[in-house]
C-alpha cells in the first residue's frame, strides 16, 4: 500500500493561472476558536473594526461604532478590546476608559497601540496588563484626532486640522508635522508607506483628495496630477512599498508604481461576475508583490498580474491581513492563507515538472515504495531491484543537477506546511545527497531544526501561522520575545535552548511574571517553574527564580541573566525583600548599585560600589548620598564603614578638594585628622596672594601639626616658614623694594642679601634659622660668584679655615667659567689633587710642575696629550723625559 | 659585511612576530571618529592639553580636518571665541576641566552666543563630571560622548596608558581609576587575542588587578549555556604584573641608557623630546617631525625649539641606539658612521650602469640614516657635558655605594654637600627615598636635619611633599614613631634580595658595555629588580647566572672577547610555570603574590589536542596543526604605576636573549618554544623625577629671582 495516497497531496490547495505558468495557493490554517458574538459587534467581522499583526500576529478587535447592530443581551457602557491569536484564541480583554478610539494597530514587539480622538495612544503588552501611555501633544488634544495610521514602528495621525503627525518609535517621542495642501475636508481615503521603505527615511503620506492624489512626507507633498480619474476609494501598498494599487470610484483599478511614473496594470473590476452583486470592495491588499486581492461580503477576488482572477468563496465577511508573502485572510470560522506558490515547491510538485527537483522526489519516492514493499512481501525481489536499479539510473542521468535539485527539496520541506509532506521532501534531499560528494550537510540540519520549530509554533494552541520565509524575515530571537510576551515561557526556553540562543530574556520575562504572579496578596503562583503554592515566601520565590536561571546554565558569575532588573521589578512592586534577596545574585555592580540607592540600602550601595572597583561608580553613590543625606549622616556612614569603604573616603576628598573645601574641611575636623587638615591650610596658603593670609594660614597649620605628638618637626618647620616670610616682607622693605625676597627659601635669602650687600642681614638669618656652616660656606661661595665679588670672596675664603675645603672654589667657579679666579684657590687644596685641580683651570705649567713634584708620571703623561697649546706641550714633553 | 649592527635586531626577531600591537591603534581611531562623527557639521575642538600627546600618537591633524574639525584651543580658564556653532571639548574625566566648561558655557549664554556643545571624555564617560555639570547648571546644554582611548602603542613593542600620574593618583591620593582602566584596557588584549593563560604578578594592587580583570572578563562573556568563542590565547602565554610600589629602588636610580638618559636630562614626553632646532632642523622630508607642533594649537613659544619623535619607526637609528648604555654609544655611533662612509664610497666601484643605478636607489636610504646620525651625533654631545658635572657623577657614586649598603652615613653626609650645591630637588628627594629603601629608614636624627636643610634650600613649601613621601612610605625614620610601626613589615628586605635575585652584578660578570651580559647593564652593575621577577617566570636561568658564566655555549670563549652581541650564548625559553624555585623569594617582598591559571572551564587548544589524541591522531600531526613549529609565545608585562625606559631596555634585552627548546615532556605542552617575545604594557613611561614631579606642589609661588639658585 501505498502510504502516499492517504494524504492530500500539495497541489490539492492550488488553482493556476497565466495558462499555468503560476499557481496560487489557498490553504486552511485554522478553524478559528472565537466566539465574535461576545464582542458585542455582532456574530460577523462586517461589525468590527479589525487590526491584525503581520507574521501571523495576534488580531485585536473591537465593536465598530459606525456600524449600526441590533443591542443584543449584552450592552456596553465602555468599549472592550478583544485580542485573540491567530487560532482564534483569546490573549486578553481591554477594557478602554478614555475617549473615543481612532485607530488600533500593532508595534514590531506585538504591543497593542490604542490610538484616541484626543491623542492619547496607550501601548498594551500582549496579554493586557501593563501599558504606557503617551500623547501626542497639547495640539492634537485641542484639535483632536480624526483619524490614524498604525505601523510596525511608528503612527501617522490625521488631526481635526488635517495635519498629519507622524510619531516614530515608541518611546513617546515628540511627533513632527508632515507637510500637507491645505484640505477643505479630511482625504476620501489615505494611507502611508512605512519610513523604512522611503527614499526620505520618513512616513510617506499617500491620499485620494477630489479627483487626486497627493503624496506628502516630512519635507513636501506632491500632486500626482491624476486629475481625471479619480476620485479614488481605495489605496494599498505593496509589501516592498514599490507598487500601489488604486481602486476608484468608477471600479477601475490600477496599478502603478509608486513613485506614479508607471502605470502597471489597469483593469475594470465592474467585470467580474462574482462581485456583480456589490459595486465596492471592502478591502483592497496585496499578496506578494505583484497580486492584488479584493473583498467582497462573501468572496475574494484575486488579481493575477497578468490579469487572470481567481475567486474564493466564504460564507461570512473576510477580513484579509497583507504579510510579507501572502495575505492571511480570517473570517468567522476559519483562517487561511493565500500566496504564490514558492518557486521550490513548485518545482516538485507541478504537475508535469521536468526540473531536477521533481525527478529527485520521484527517485526517492519510488525507491522507498521499492524498498517498503520488496521487504513487506518478501516475494517480489526481482522487480525490487529492477526498481532500483531505475532509481540508480535516473539519479545518475541528474547528476550535474543533482546538488541543485537537492537544495531545491530542502527549501521546499521549508515551504510546505503538512509535516508528512515536509518529511517526504527531506527523505528525497537525504536520498539525493548520498550521490554527491562532499556536500555541506549544514543546510539539511538546519532546516530540520526550523521545520521543528515552525510545526511547534503553528499547532493551534500556540497559534502563530508562520512561513519560513517569515521565519527568515523575523529572526528567532524575535520568535522567541513573542512567544515569551504570550507567556509560553517553557516553549520559548525549549526553542531556545533547541537552537542554542540565550534564554536570557526569555528567562527575565519569566521572573517578572512570577513575580507579579506570586503576590502575597493572592497570587496564584506557578509558571514554568512548577512550583505551585499560593502566597509564597520572599525567599522561596527568590530561590525558585535562582535555582531555575542556574539549572538554564545563566547563573550567578556568568553575564547572562541581569538579576538586577528581576530585582527591580520586585521593588517595583512592593516586595523589597525580595528585592533584596535577588540583588544579592547580581554580579554586575553598576546594575546592582542603582537599584541599592533607589531602595535606601545606602551602606550596602556603598559596599557594592567600592567592591566593583569602579570609581565612576563609587562616585554616584558618593554624589547621590551627599545631595540627600544630612552632611552629619554622611560623613558618618562613610565612617561605619571603615577599611571597606576606605576607598569612598579617599574619592571624596579628592572631589571635595576641588568642589567643596569648607566639607573637606569639615571631614578632616570630625575624624580628628589634624596633618590633613594642616596640609589643607597649606594648599591654601599656596595660593594665597595677601601675605598677611597666607603667614595666618601657616600659622593656623602649624597648630594642626604642634596637636600630634609625632608631628613636631612640621610645627617647628611650620613656624620657621612663618618667621621666614615676616622677615622677607621686611627685607624688601629695607631695599625699597629694589628685590624680591618673599616666597624664597632660606638659602635663596641668605644669597639675595649677600647679592644686595645686606651681609648683616645674611649673618642673622643664618644664625636665626641655624644654618649650617657648610651650608652657609656653599652659599656665600656661590653668591659671590654670581656676583663676581672677588675680593670679598678672597677675604671670605681667608676669614676662618672652611669647613668644605678649597676644592670646592676650584670646582665651583671652574664649572661657572671663572678659571683664573678658580686657579687662585688650588694651592689651598690638597696637594695630591693640586695636578689635576690646576688643569682644570686650565694651568698646564703649574699643573706639570704638580705632577713633576709628586712624581706622577701617568698624570704628567695625561696633561701632555691633552694640552691644547703646542708649545707648552712641548715644553711639559721636556719635563716629562726628564722624569 | 657594513651592516652587523643592524643584523642583530633582525636576526634575533622571530619569524612570526606574535600578535600585532599597532592594531590597537586602529581601534582608538576608530573610537574617536565615531565621537566625532556623531557631532555633525564643522567643530571646533577644545582640548585637554594633557591629551595632546596621546592622541598625536594614534591620529593626525589631517584626520581630524577630513572629520570636520575647524580649529583647536587648550582647555583652559579664560574666555572661548568659537566660529562654529558646534564647540566640542575632549578631555580626561577631571573635576577642573569641568568647571572650566561649566564656565565658558555660562558666560555664552549672557552673551547670547549661541553654540551646540559635545563633551568627549575619555576612557569613559563620567558621572562625577555629569554631576558637576549637573551642580554648576548647564548639564542640558552638553551631550557627553565616550572615547575610548586604552592602550596606545609606542613601539611595536610597548604599550601605554600614557597616564603619567597613576602612580600617584592610587598610592597617594587612593584614586584607583588607573587601576580600573587598566582593567579594561587588559580586557581588550584579551578580547583580541584570548585569554591570557596564566596571570602572575607581585602587590596588592597587582592582585586586585587580576582579579578585577577576572570579574570583568566573567561579566562580559558572551553568553549563558552556550560554548565560549573566546578561548585561551595561543599566541600569549602569560601577564606578568609588576605593581610599581613592589619595586620603587629602580626609578629612584639615574637611568644609564641612551633613551633613558634623554629622559632623565631633556624629558621625553609622549615618544616626544624638545631639542633646539639646529638639532632638528635640517630641511627633512621626515613625516614625524611635523607631526606633533602641528598638534599645537598655537604657537605657545617663539623659543627656538623642536620637537622631535623617539620612534624606531620613523628613525631606525634609534632602535639601534635606545638600548644601549651610554658608555657603549659613542663606540656604536662611530661604527655606524664608518659604515655609512664606506657605503658612500662604494659608489666608486660601481663599474657598470646597474651597479650605478644599484647605488643611486640606497641612495634615499643612505641620506636618511646619515641625517639621523647626525642627529643622534649632536644629541649625545649635548648630553655628554651633563654627564661629566660634579653633582651627576657624585650622585651616581652615592647611588652605587647605597645600593651596595656601603657606609650610608658617609653617603648621607656627600648628600648634604648636594643640597648645599643647590643640586637639583628631584635628584636629592631621590636618593633620599633611595636609602630609606635600601636601608630600611633613616636614622630619626640624621633624617630630620636632612629634611629641615633641605627645606632650608629648597623651601619650605616642599614640606607637603615630604609628608606625602612618608605616607607613600617611600621616606621613612628608624625606628619608625609609634603610631606607624606597622609599616615595618611592608619594608623591603632588600639586603637578601640583593643576594637571593643578584641584583648587583659586579662589572666582571655583566660583560662589556657594549656586549652585556646581563640585564645589570642598564643600570651599570644593578639588575632592575622589578626585571629581575618577571626573569623569575620567563627566564629562571637569568636570574641565577649572566648568560656570560657558567652556561655551555660560552665556555670556550673569555667574556670579554665577545664583541659582537650576536654571538652570545642565548638562555633556553621555558613554558611558564609560575613562580616555581622562587616562591620562597618572593614571598618576602610585601604584598601578595599572585598566580592565576584561567579558564579552566574554557575550551583551550591543549584541550583540544588531549581529545583529539584519544581519537588516535598522531603527535607529530597534531603539531603541525595547533601549532606552527616555530611558534614563540608572548608574555605581556604590565606595570602598574608606570615604568622607566631602562625596564623596558632590560626587558628587551631579555627577550633578544631567549632561545628556542624542544619540550617534550607532555602532550599538553606540545608546542615548541622557539622563543619569547616580551611586549611591554604600562600606565606610562616614568622616571624618578617624574614620580617626584607628580609630589611636589603645583603652583610655583614665584619664580626664583636668583639666578643658579634652588629651581
Amino acid at each position: 500500500m501505498d502510504p502516499t495516497s492517504l494524504i492530500q497531496h500539495p497541489t490539492l490547495t492550488w488553482e493556476a493561472v497565466n495558462d499555468g505558468a503560476v499557481f496560487y495557493s489557498r490553504r486552511h490554517v485554522y478553524h478559528m476558536n472565537w466566539n465574535l458574538g461576545a464582542g458585542g459587534g455582532g456574530s460577523d467581522l462586517s461589525g468590527y473594526v479589525v487590526a491584525a499583526a503581520r507574521f501571523g500576529g495576534p488580531i485585536a478587535i473591537i465593536r465598530d461604532n459606525s456600524k449600526l447592530i441590533a443591542l443584543g443581551r449584552t450592552t456596553f457602557t465602555k468599549p472592550v478590546i478583544l485580542v485573540y491569536s491567530s487560532a482564534g484564541t483569546q490573549l486578553a480583554s481591554i477594557t478602554w476608559e478614555l475617549s473615543k478610539i481612532v485607530a488600533l494597530g500593532w508595534t514590531m514587539s506585538e504591543e497593542l497601540v490604542v490610538l484616541n480622538e484626543d491623542g492619547q495612544y496607550r501601548l498594551y503588552d500582549l496579554l493586557g496588563t501593563t501599558y504606557r501611555t503617551y500623547s501626542l501633544g497639547p495640539e492634537a488634544a485641542e484639535t483632536g484626532v480624526v483619524d490614524a495610521r498604525i505601523f510596525e514602528a511608528g503612527l501617522v495621525a490625521l488631526t481635526g486640522n488635517l495635519s498629519f503627525l507622524e510619531v516614530r518609535a515608541w518611546s513617546g517621542s515628540k511627533p513632527t508635522v508632515l507637510s500637507s495642501p491645505v484640505l477643505t475636508g479630511p482625504p476620501i481615503t489615505w494611507t502611508i508607506i512605512p519610513p523604512d521603505q522611503t527614499s526620505s527615511r520618513h512616513a510617506e503620506v499617500i491620499m485620494a483628495v477630489e479627483g487626486t492624489i497627493y503624496t506628502c512626507d516630512n519635507l513636501e507633498h506632491i500632486d500626482q496630477q491624476l486629475g481625471g480619474s479619480g476620485p479614488f476609494t481605495h489605496i494599498a501598498v505593496s509589501p516592498n512599498g514599490r507598487s500601489l494599487a488604486l481602486l476608484t470610484s468608477s471600479s477601475n483599478l490600477w496599478v502603478i508604481t509608486s513613485d506614479f511614473q508607471r502605470k502597471i496594470l489597469e483593469f475594470d473590476v465592474s467585470s467580474l461576475a462574482a462581485t456583480s452583486s456589490t459595486s465596492t470592495p471592502i478591502q483592497l491588499a496585496w499578496c506578494g508583490s505583484d497580486a492584488v486581492l479584493l473583498s467582497y461580503p462573501t468572496t475574494v477576488v484575486l488579481l493575477a498580474p497578468g490579469g487572470e482572477t481567481l475567486t474564493y468563496h466564504y460564507v461570512s465577511t473576510p477580513y484579509m491581513v497583507t504579510e510579507p508573502d501572502g495575505v492571511r485572510v480570517l473570517n468567522k470560522e476559519d483562517c487561511e492563507f493565500v500566496q504564490r506558490v514558492p518557486d521550490s515547491l513548485e518545482k516538485v510538485f507541478r504537475p508535469g515538472s521536468t526540473a531536477p527537483a521533481a525527478f529527485l522526489f520521484d527517485a526517492s519516492e519510488s525507491f522507498a515504495r521499492n524498498a517498503s514493499s520488496s521487504s513487506s512481501v518478501g516475494v517480489g525481489v526481482g522487480s525490487g531491484s529492477a526498481g532500483r536499479a531505475r532509481t540508480d539510473e535516473s539519479i545518475r542521468a541528474l547528476k550535474p543537477d543533482l546538488a541543485f535539485a537537492v537544495d531545491a527539496c530542502i527549501d521546499a520541506a521549508g515551504r510546505e506546511w503538512d509535516v508528512a509532506w515536509q518529511k517526504k521532501l527531506l527523505a528525497a534531499a537525504k536520498f539525493g545527497r548520498a550521490f554527491i560528494d562532499l556536500y555541506d550537510p549544514r543546510p539539511f540540519v538546519a532546516m530540520g531544526q526550523t521545520l521543528k520549530v515552525l510545526n511547534a509554533i503553528r499547532y493551534y494552541e500556540i497559534g502563530i501561522p508562520m512561513t519560513y520565509q517569515q521565519y527568515t524575515l523575523l529572526s528567532p530571537e524575535e520568535l522567541l520575545a513573542r512567544l515569551t510576551s504570550r507567556s509560553m515561557h517553557l516553549l520559548a526556553l525549549r526553542i531556545a535552548n533547541f537552537l542554542s540562543i540565550k534564554p536570557d530574556a526569555v528567562l527575565k520575562h519569566w521572573a517578572c511574571a512570577k513575580i507579579s504572579k506570586t503576590r502575597p496578596d493572592g497570587g496564584i503562583g506557578g509558571g514554568i517553574g512548577g512550583v505551585s503554592g499560593t502566597a509564597e515566601d520572599d525567599e522561596d520565590v527568590a530561590r525558585g527564580i535562582v535555582e531555575k536561571f542556574e539549572a538554564m546554565g545563566a547563573g550567578a558569575g556568568s553575564a547572562g541573566v541581569s538579576y538586577a532588573e528581576i530585582a527591580k521589578r520586585a521593588w517595583e512592586s512592593g516586595r523589597n525583600r525580595l528585592a533584596t534577596a535577588l540583588l544579592d545574585h547580581e554580579t554586575r555592580a553598576a546594575e546592582q548599585v542603582p537599584l541599592l540607592l533607589g531602595m535606601r540600602e545606602d551602606g550596602r550601595a556603598l559596599e557594592k560600589a567600592v567592591d566593583s572597583g569602579d570609581t565612576d561608580l563609587v562616585y554616584q553613590v558618593l554624589l547621590n548620598l551627599h545631595k540627600r543625606l544630612p552632611l552629619g549622616d554622611f560623613f558618618k556612614l562613610i565612617e561605619d564603614g571603615g577599611p571597606k569603604v576606605a576607598p569612598a573616603s579617599r574619592l571624596l576628598q579628592i572631589y571635595a578638594r576641588d568642589q567643596n573645601r569648607e566639607m573637606l574641611r569639615d571631614f578632616f575636623y570630625s575624624d580628628d585628622r589634624r596633618v590633613d587638615s594642616g596640609l589643607l591650610l597649606l594648599e591654601d596658603a599656596s595660593t594665597q596672594e595677601d601675605l598677611t593670609a597666607r603667614i595666618n594660614s601657616i600659622k593656623a597649620a602649624q597648630k594642626f601639626f604642634s596637636e600630634d605628638r609625632e608631628r613636631g618637626f612640621e610645627a617647628r618647620m611650620m613656624d620657621e616658614n612663618a618667621r621666614l616670610l615676616a622677615l622677607q616682607q621686611t627685607l624688601e622693605k629695607d631695599v625699597d623694594g629694589k628685590a624680591a625676597f618673599v616666597g624664597l627659601s632660606v638659602g635663596d635669602t641668605i644669597m639675595l642679601c649677600l647679592q644686595c650687600g645686606l651681609h648683616k642681614r645674611a649673618e642673622k638669618v643664618r644664625s636665626d634659622w641655624k644654618v649650617s656652616d657648610k651650608q652657609f660656606w656653599w652659599l656665600k661661595l656661590r653668591a659671590l660668584t654670581e656676583a663676581k665679588a672677588w675680593d670679598e670672596l678672597d677675604a671670605f675664603s681667608k676669614s676662618k679655615k672652611s669647613p668644605i675645603g678649597y676644592e670646592p672654589f676650584v670646582r665651583h667657579l671652574v664649572s661657572k667659567g671663572f678659571h683664573q679666579q678658580a686657579a687662585a684657590y688650588v694651592a689651598r687644596c690638597d696637594a695630591a689633587k693640586r695636578g689635576e685641580l690646576y688643569m682644570l683651570c686650565n694651568e698646564y705649567r703649574a699643573a706639570g710642575k704638580e705632577f713633576k713634584d709628586r712624581g706622577d708620571k701617568a698624570g704628567l703623561s695625561e696633561l701632555v696629550r691633552t694640552c691644547p697649546d703646542r708649545l707648552i706641550a712641548r715644553e711639559l714633553q721636556g719635563l716629562l723625559s726628564s722624569m | 659585511m657594513p651592516a652587523s649592527v643592524a643584523s642583530e635586531e633582525t636576526s634575533t626577531k622571530p619569524d612570526d612576530s606574535g600578535i600585532d600591537i599597532l592594531a590597537l591603534k586602529e581601534l582608538a581611531k576608530r573610537s574617536l571618529l565615531e565621537a566625532l562623527n556623531s557631532i555633525s557639521g564643522a567643530k571646533t575642538l577644545v582640548l585637554d592639553p594633557s591629551l595632546v600627546g596621546p592622541l598625536g600618537l594614534v591620529t593626525e591633524v589631517s584626520f581630524l580636518k577630513q572629520n570636520g574639525l575647524d580649529k583647536m584651543f587648550w582647555l583652559e580658564s579664560g574666555p572661548l571665541n568659537a566660529a562654529t556653532s558646534n564647540i566640542v571639548y575632549l578631555c580626561r574625566p577631571k573635576i577642573k576641566f569641568a568647571k572650566i566648561i561649566a564656565d565658558h558655557i555660562k558666560k555664552h549664554t549672557t552673551a547670547g552666543d549661541k553654540h551646540i556643545y559635545s563633551l568627549i571624555l575619555t576612557p569613559r564617560t563620567s558621572t562625577l563630571i555629569a554631576q558637576i555639570l549637573e551642580e554648576e547648571g548647564v548639564l542640558g546644554e552638553i551631550s557627553i560622548l565616550p572615547f575610548n582611548l586604552q592602550f596606545i602603542p609606542l613601539e611595536e613593542d610597548l604599550l601605554s596608558l600614557e597616564h603619567e600620574e597613576a602612580f600617584k593618583e592610587i598610592w597617594l591620593e587612593g584614586d584607583e581609576t588607573s587601576l580600573y582602566n587598566s582593567a579594561q584596557a587588559l580586557l581588550t588584549l584579551q578580547r583580541l587575542y584570548g585569554l591570557f593563560p596564566r596571570i602572575m604578578g607581585k602587590g596588592e594592587h597587582a592582585e586586585r588587578l587580576a582579579k578585577l580583570l577576572m570579574r570583568l572578563n566573567a561579566q562580559q562573556l558572551p553568553a549563558p549555556g552556550v560554548p565560549t568563542f573566546q578561548g585561551l590565547s595561543e599566541k600569549l602565554d602569560s601577564l606578568v604584573i609588576i605593581e610599581r610600589r613592589v619595586d620603587m629602588v629602580t626609578p629612584m636610580l639615574t637611568q644609564l641608557t641612551y633613551e633613558g638618559l634623554i629622559d632623565e636630562f631633556i624629558g621625553v614626553s609622549n615618544t616626544y623630546v624638545e631639542l633646539p632646532a639646529n638639532i632638528v632642523s635640517p630641511p627633512s622630508a621626515n613625516a614625524n617631525t611635523t607631526q606633533a607642533p602641528a598638534l599645537a594649537t598655537t604657537p605657545v613659544q617663539a623659543e627656538k625649539k623642536k620637537k622631535y619623535q623617539l620612534s624606531s619607526s620613523s628613525d631606525p637609528l634609534f632602535g639601534e641606539l635606545r638600548d644601549l648604555n651610554f658608555a657603549a654609544l659613542g663606540a656604536t655611533l662611530s661604527t655606524i658612521a664608518r659604515r655609512l662612509s664606506s657605503d658612500y664610497e662604494s659608489r666608486h666601484n660601481a663599474q657598470t650602469v646597474a651597479q650605478l643605478k644599484e647605488f643611486v636607489g640606497k641612495l634615499g636610504s643612505l641620506q636618511s640614516e646619515q641625517q639621523a646620525l647626525r642627529l643622534h651625533t649632536d644629541l649625545a654631545e649635548m648630553i655628554m657635558p651633563y654627564t661629566r658635572t660634579q653633582i651627576f657623577n657624585s650622585t651616581l657614586e652615592i647611588q652605587q655605594n647605597i645600593l651596595a649598603s656601603y657606609d650610608i652615613p658617609g653617603q648621607l653626609t656627600a648628600l648634604e654637600d648636594l643640597i648645599a650645591q643647590g643640586a637639583d630637588k628631584r635628584g636629592i628627594l631621590r636618593i633620599l627615598v633611595l636609602s630609606s629603601l635600601i636601608s630600611g629608614g633613616i636614622k630619626t636624627k640624621q633624617l630630620e636635619n636632612l629634611k629641615r636643610e633641605f627645606l632650608q634650600a629648597y623651601g619650605y613649601e616642599l614640606l607637603p611633599a615630604l609628608l606625602a613621601l612618608e605616607t607613600l612610605q617611600l621616606l621613612q625614620s628608624n625606628p619608625l614613631p609609634p603610631s606607624q610601626t606597622h609599616a615595618q613589615s611592608l619594608r623591603l628586605p632588600f639586603a637578601a634580595l640583593r643576594k637571593q635575585l643578584r641584583l648587583l652584578i659586579p662589572e666582571s660578570e655583566g660583560g662589556s658595555d657594549a656586549a652585556p651580559t646581563d640585564i645589570s647593564y642598564v643600570y651599570s652593575g644593578y639588575a632592575p629588580l622589578s626585571v629581575r621577577l618577571v626573569q623569575c617566570v620567563a627566564q629562571m636561568n637569568g636570574v641565577l647566572a649572566s648568560l656570560g658564566s657558567g652556561q655551555e655555549g660560552a665556555k670556550g670563549k673569555a667574556k670579554a672577547d665577545i664583541k659582537d652581541p650576536a654571538e652570545l650564548p642565548k638562555m633556553n625559553a621555558h613554558p611558564i610555570v609560575g613562580w616555581k624555585g622562587f616562591e620562597e623569594v618572593i614571598t618576602t617582598i610585601p604584598g601578595p603574590t599572585v598566580d592565576i591559571q584561567q579558564g579552566e572551564n574554557v575550551t583551550n587548544p591543549g584541550q583540544t589536542s588531549k581529545i583529539l589524541a584519544l581519537f588516535g591522531v598522531p603527535g607529530l600531526i597534531l603539531a603541525s596543526v595547533f601549532g606552527n613549529e616555530h611558534t614563540s609565545t608572548t608574555t605581556v608585562v604590565f606595570f602598574l604605576g608606570g615604568c622607566t625606559f631602562t625596564e623596558i631596555s632590560a626587558l628587551r634585552w631579555m627577550g633578544k636573549h631567549i632561545k628556542g627548546e624542544f619540550d617534550t615532556s607532555g602532550l599538553a605542552k606540545l608546542e615548541r618554544y622557539s622563543g619569547r617575545r616580551f611586549v611591554i604594557a604600562t600606565t606610562g613611561v616614568i622616571s624618578g623625577n617624574s614620580i617626584v614631579d607628580s609630589l611636589l606642589p603645583k603652583v610655583k609661588v614665584k619664580p626664583a629671582p636668583v639666578a643658579g639658585g634652588a629651581s
